[in-house]
This record gives structure tokens, C-alpha cells and sequence, in this order.
């Protein structure tokens, strides 16, 4: 009964802050570590992890604990990833929040495009429906304008391979390019292409 | 007090299990197997066959057989590595509505998740038999990089085979847990888990009853699937060349050499060299033939060895993305029959200078994991008197079945395990310019909220949309799109005067809520998202 009460008191304190920073939610000092803060949220998780209160809450409270948990995990994902990436310890100061949750005051390319007809699809390059990449000697040149960086990356090991004979992992590389850029019809064609000389030749 | 299941469904294989009191226990097939095919027949002779009994027909009958469903489930089926997973399934598949694949048996038409709910039935049923009490509640497990629509789909299997999912968890977390459970560790481990069709690598803090994920990738189209039909392609060639036929637009063939391929890779695992024929190959003119063959291991693992590079690639990824070193990896589980291959596990040797932990079974793991979950949720490892709800008890001891490779649960008092898992990729909206905002991080603890305010571009503007989409790229058109939310009927203002409040939030399931509201107008008007791929609901969810 007491865990029941208490979880929800916690909840409505947590919701109530509502441009708190992060680490107030966590309950933690501005400039507590890595693993205080790791271990600040294990300890909110033995108590308020919607799991343990499945059964002895109902819907509505639950939801309430639910909401004051994801926010709270938003706040150490937010510390992790600080603490992770920089070195020094960021001076948080009291009054940001309200201008990062507007980015059009501060003058962020944020805000939504307006009256958008459709997603803009990248327009394909011409030569795109004219795959080079045959299993024996394809082209290079052409293949920078239809896929992303990553998906270059790929494709030009997939030529090495190719050159070399390894078909298998010719092909896998084209496999991972097509999974870095989904929307390359040109990265399509090539592994067509490449099935379909192995087909031919026994 | 209710049972629940625990249940793995695997791409190639299901294994379903509960949490007694005495220990858990597997869930048998009509033969007694605790290994379920995750494949179901849609024979000439009628009906609806599933599990072990499916898997013959694959020789008689290619196009009524389905199998690997769970590539399938929940996805877009406009996606390109969707349709180069289509070209290895031999029956039909079309676009349904929402751009979901449907499975065309004869004239019957059926969405992924109607086939998966056959598996998940049987599975049921066979728990039902012998447990002799009717089961509704059910713990299901899904690969860590399962997407919304995939997670979404899995559920909607569960309700139509009359299954409450009371939670989806990730494989490598539940594998984590069947070892972890009770133990009180403090480690940090690497779940491997190289399945039949999937492929992902996940790093978990253990800390007493708290399992945190830290960190979670993979490659949802990589698995021992692939390494078959790396294989069987290598037969293909040899029985163009020695038989003089080609076997490649033939399916019923193909299937036969494909199968062939399987045995044989599992057969590399314990011997150097694979030689036999493949018999009973039905070749249009002639009578059966035979094909010999002669493999040895160092064959396969050249044949392999891309596959098996990308996996630890990927391991090693998921170490740096975390900032851990692989030394500090105190222990590494393998999960999935493709782990059971010694190159996949000499590699992974190498990577962490420690030998894999190979005491667990790969393929029984999983449910394990899940099985202990359903019982927490349910409050059923619960054994003691004057427990409360939040304390568990199970003691030691085999599960009636026996035969080894059961997990035992400790002795004693044990603390409800809590569950900390990750979100599978980064969530973001598209904004002005082509770009993306990103709301939520990939490896982000979950169930996690966030919530944004965004503003108009222009003046006037009465409508937005509000296209979603998960990837990490800063271009909206270099990510998968999710769906597209729209607010319609906004009060006419001049540009930045307006704030919307997008909430994104992700669920214990993995499962993603976008909803948008107006704050100016009195009227908060909100939307919701629908995923592409994801199952049509006839009422809303929830």
C-alpha cells in the first residue's frame, strides 16, 4: 500500500515539473557523473518501473506512472548522451528550456514545412536505369549521384570484391548498401544484374 | 492463479515455455518435440496444418507451405530489402492495404499476422494439452531491431490466435534474463543472438534483479536462412554441372536442395567434411536422381565467412556506440542455431579474448527468458505463502519434463526482475528544408516520452503534416519513413505564431505513439500515427 501511494506522489511531482531540467527529474546535481547518473535511474526504475505496478494500479494511475517514467528516462537518456559525448561537464543553465522547446525564437531551422504536397523524392539521375556494376568489371564513376555515402561506401567494396572474384561477398556489400539507401534504384538494378549473371554461369 | 506462456517465434523455428513454481517448463509438440517449425500448410487435402507436421509438405507442396513469415510481418512490403526477401519464398505474395504483404494460397488471402496467429494457436493448444488449463495471457519475444510496424503486427497475431500479448520483449533481453534471473549479477554481458533469419547483438549492465540494455543493433535481414542458400546455390551449380539440369526455375527442387544445404551446414558444426547425395530429386523428364556431394568445412566458412565478418562488424559497432570495451565484457551469451557454427564462435573468441558461454541451449533460451517474464507479469514465480504480489519465490529443481538443459531457478527469495530496454532506432520528424528533427534516440531506455514544439513556416497556414520517420540521417529522404500525421483546420496566424506539440512516446512493447496537438487554438486537437505496413485495425487500438 505504502509502494502503491508513494510511486504515485512521485509521479505527480515528476509531471508537475514541467521545464525542469533533466537532471532535477533524476534527482541528481547538475554536475553529478556518468555513473551517478546510471545509477540514479536504477534507482527510480526498482521503484516506478510501470512493470512492478501492472497488477495494483489501475489504468489511469498506471498511465500516470507510465508518463512520469518515460519522462524521466528522456532525462537520462538526455545527461547519458552528454556524458558521453563531451568531456567537460555542461553548465546547465535554469533557464533553457523554454527557448530549446521553441526553436522558431531562437531561429532553428525547426519548423515544420507547411502545406507540403508530398515528400520530396529524390530525383534519380537518368543513367540510374542503366546499372555498370556486372560482375566482372563494373564502372565506378557513375554510382556517386544515386545512393547515400554510406551506401557508396558498400558499393565500392562490393566492386573490389567483384574484381577479385569473391562473388558472395560482392554481393552481401550490395545487400548492406541497398540497406544504407533503401531508395537507390540504381543500387537495385545492380544486384539484379549481378543474380543474374550468376544465374547464368554454372 | 492464471499460467502464461512465454514464447519465442522465431523466423525458422518457435518454442513456447511457462514459469512453475519448480522451474520451466517447455511446451511439447504432438512428437514430443519442445522445437516448434514456425511453418504453416495450406494442404490440397484441406485444413490448416502447423509445426512439424507443416514442414513435409514443403517437398510436395512449395506454393501452400509459408515459411519465414516473421520476414514479413509488419512490413512495408514496398521496401527494397522486402522484395529481395521475396525472391527465396516460393508462394505468392501481394499488396494489401496499407502496403502489407498478403499471402495468396489458391484463392485465399491472408494477412502476415493471420499467419503467424496459426503458429502462435498451435503453440497455445499445445500448452492447453498439456497443461490441461485453458492460457490467454502470453509473453512474445521479437528481435531487439524489430520496428513499430513489426512489433505492431506481432501483437495483432497474438489477439487473432486469442492471446493477450501482455508484453513484447526483445530476444537478447530475454536470453539475458533466463541467465541472469535470481542470480543477483553485477556484470556486463553480450547477447549474440545469429537466429535463422535475424541477426542482432545487444550489451546489458546486470545489476541484481535490474537488467539495463545499453546499447542494441543488428541486421533484421541476415541469418542462417542466408548461409542455406549460400549453400544451396553451391548445390544448384553442382547439379547443373553433373546433371545437366538446371534446378533454378523448379521449386519444388530448389526447396529439396535448399533443405539439403541445412542439414549440411548443421552437420559442418560437429565434422570437418560433409559428403552423401541428395536423393529423391524429382527432375522433370527423368526419373529421381541423385546428387552427390563433397563439403568440407573450410568450403562453408569461405562461402560464409562475409556473412559471419558483417555480424561481428556489427558487435564491434555496438561496443564503440556504447563506449565499452570488449574487455569489460565479463561474459558472452550465444543465442540462435547459427551461433552453433565454430566459426561464428572462434570469431567471436577472438573479438572479447574469452570463449563464448556455450552451457545454454541456443535455441531454448529465448523462451526461457520470456517464460519467466510472463510469470512475473502474472505474479506466478510467486510460490510462498503471505507473499506479497512483488515478491517472487521459486525454488530449485528440474522441470517435471527433465532431460536436461532446463533452466533452474534459484533458491529462495527472489526479487521481481525489472526489465530496462532499449529503443531499436532514432525517431524523428521532417521539418522545412528536408531535414529531420530528431525526437527520440536510438538506445534510449524505454518506455520513454518526449515532447516537442514546433511552429509553422508560413503565414496562414491552416494544415500540417507531420511525417515521421526513424534513421539516424539528417536528410528526411535517406530514412524509412513511418507514416504522416495531420492537423487539419489550424486558426489562420502568421508563420511562428502557432505551437504544435508533437509527443513521441514509446511503450514497454517497443511500440511507437505519435500523437500532435495544437496548444493555441481552444481546441486541442490531436492525431494519431499510423505505421506503414503495420495491420488495419477494425477498431482503434487499445
Amino acid at each position: 500500500m505504502t509502494a502503491r501511494t508513494s510511486v504515485l506522489l512521485w509521479a505527480q511531482k515528476v509531471l508537475q515539473m514541467k521545464d525542469a531540467p533533466p537532471h532535477t527529474l533524476l534527482d541528481v546535481r547538475s554536475e553529478a557523473t556518468a555513473d551517478q547518473v546510471s545509477d540514479a535511474f536504477q534507482k527510480i526504475a526498482r521503484m516506478a518501473h510501470p512493470d512492478l505496478h501492472r497488477s495494483s494500479l489501475d489504468p489511469q494511475d498506471l498511465e500516470l506512472v507510465t508518463s512520469a517514467y518515460g519522462k524521466v528516462a528522456g532525462a537520462y537518456q538526455e545527461l547519458r548522451t552528454q556524458r558521453m559525448t563531451t568531456t567537460k561537464i555542461v553548465p546547465i543553465t535554469r533557464d533553457a528550456p523554454a527557448s530549446k522547446d521553441a526553436p522558431a525564437s531562437k531561429g532553428a531551422p525547426a519548423p515544420i514545412a507547411g502545406q507540403r504536397m508530398s515528400a520530396p523524392i529524390k530525383a534519380q539521375s537518368p543513367s540510374a536505369g542503366v546499372p555498370v556494376a556486372a560482375p566482372a568489371a563494373p564502372t565506378s564513376g557513375a554510382a556517386s549521384h544515386s545512393m547515400n555515402s554510406k551506401a557508396l561506401i558498400h558499393y565500392r567494396k562490393a566492386e573490389v570484391a567483384l574484381r577479385r572474384g569473391e562473388v558472395r561477398g560482392g554481393v552481401l556489400q550490395i545487400k548492406m548498401a541497398i540497406a544504407a539507401d533503401p531508395g537507390s534504384p540504381f543500387l537495385r538494378n545492380a544486384l539484379t544484374e549481378i543474380e543474374a549473371e550468376l544465374a547464368k554461369k554454372p | 492463479m492464471s499460467v502464461a506462456l512465454g514464447i519465442d517465434l522465431g523466423t525458422t523455428n518457435s518454442c513456447a515455455a511457462i514459469a512453475t513454481p519448480t522451474g520451466v517448463e517447455f511446451i511439447l509438440g504432438p512428437r514430443g518435440e519442445r522445437v516448434h517449425p514456425s511453418v504453416v500448410a495450406f494442404p490440397s487435402s484441406g485444413g490448416v496444418v502447423v509445426g512439424t507436421d507443416a514442414k513435409r509438405y514443403k517437398l510436395t507442396e512449395p506454393h501452400h507451405v509459408i515459411h519465414s513469415a516473421k520476414r514479413f510481418i509488419g512490413q512495408n512490403i514496398r521496401a527494397p530489402l522486402v522484395q529481395l526477401a521475396l525472391t527465396g519464398v516460393r508462394y505468392r505474395v501481394e499488396e494489401g492495404p496499407n502496403q502489407q504483404p498478403i499471402v495468396v494460397v489458391r484463392d485465399r488471402r491472408m494477412t502476415m499476422p493471420e499467419i503467424s496467429s496459426n503458429v502462435l494457436l498451435h503453440l497455445k493448444r499445445c500448452a492447453e494439452r498439456q497443461l490441461g488449463t485453458p492460457i490467454k495471457d502470453a509473453v512474445v519475444t521479437v528481435p531487439a531491431n524489430f520496428t513499430d510496424g513489426q512489433r505492431q503486427a506481432t501483437k495483432e497475431a497474438g489477439r487473432l490466435a486469442g492471446l493477450e500479448i501482455m508484453r513484447l520483449i526483445n530476444e537478447p533481453t530475454a536470453a539475458a534474463l533466463a541467465y541472469g534471473f535470481g542470480r543477483d549479477r553485477q556484470q556486463i554481458i553480450c547477447v549474440f543472438d545469429f537466429g535463422g533469419g535475424t541477426f542482432d547483438v545487444s550489451l546489458l549492465r546486470l545489476n541484481g534483479e535490474v537488467f539495463e540494455v545499453l546499447a542494441s543493433e543488428g541486421d533484421f535481414f541476415l541469418g542462417g536462412d542466408d548461409l542455406d542458400r549460400a549453400l544451396g546455390e553451391v548445390l544448384a551449380a553442382e547439379c547443373n554441372r553433373i546433371l545437366r539440369i538446371d534446378p533454378r526455375p523448379n521449386a519444388a527442387l530448389m526447396m529439396k536442395l535448399m533443405m539439403g544445404a541445412e542439414a549440411i551446414k548443421c552437420h559442418l558444426s560437429d565434422n570437418d567434411a560433409a559428403e552423401g547425395e541428395i536423393d529423391g530429386l524429382e527432375m522433370p523428364g527423368t526419373a529421381q536422381a541423385r546428387l552427390p556431394f563433397q563439403i568440407t568445412r573450410k568450403q562453408f566458412e569461405a562461402l560464409v565467412s562475409g556473412y559471419v565478418n558483417r555480424t561481428i562488424e556489427v558487435t564491434r559497432q555496438v561496443l564503440a556506440g556504447a563506449g565499452i570495451d570488449a574487455s569489460s565484457v565479463s561474459e558472452v551469451l550465444c543465442v540462435g542455431g547459427s551461433t552453433r557454427i565454430p566459426l561464428v564462435r572462434q570469431r567471436l573468441a577472438e573479438l572479447f579474448k574469452r570463449a563464448p558461454n556455450t552451457t545454454i541451449n541456443p535455441d531454448e533460451v529465448v523462451s526461457q527468458g520470456a517464460a519467466i517474464q510472463a510469470g512475473s507479469l502474472v505474479g506466478n514465480l510467486s510460490a510462498g505463502t503471505g507473499m506479497g504480489a512483488r515478491d517472487a519465490v521459486a525454488t530449485k529443481g528440474h522441470s517435471s519434463l527433465g532431460g536436461g538443459g532446463n533452466v533452474m531457478l534459484p533458491q529462495g527469495q527472489v526479487k521481481r526482475p525489472i526489465l530496462m530496454d532499449v529503443n531499436p532506432a532514432t525517431l524523428a520528424i521532417h521539418t522545412a528544408g528536408g531535414f529531420t528533427e530528431r525526437l527520440l534516440d536510438k538506445n534510449s531506455p524505454i518506455p520513454i516520452e518526449r515532447t516537442r514544439v514546433f511552429t509553422t513556416s508560413r503565414d496562414n497556414q491552416t494544415r500540417v503534416e507531420i511525417d515521421c520517420c526513424r534513421g539516424e540521417n539528417r536528410r528526411y529522404t535517406e530514412n524509412e519513413p513511418l507514416g504522416t500525421l495531420v492537423l487539419d483546420e489550424l486558426p489562420p496566424k502568421p508563420r511562428g505564431e502557432l505551437k504544435i506539440e508533437v509527443m513521441f512516446r514509446v511503450d514497454a512493447d517497443g511500440i511507437l505513439h505519435v500523437r500532435a496537438s495544437d496548444q493555441t487554438s481552444g481546441a486541442r486537437q490531436e492525431a494519431h500515427l499510423q505505421v506503414l505496413g503495420a495491420p488495419v485495425h477494425e477498431e482503434p487500438h487499445r
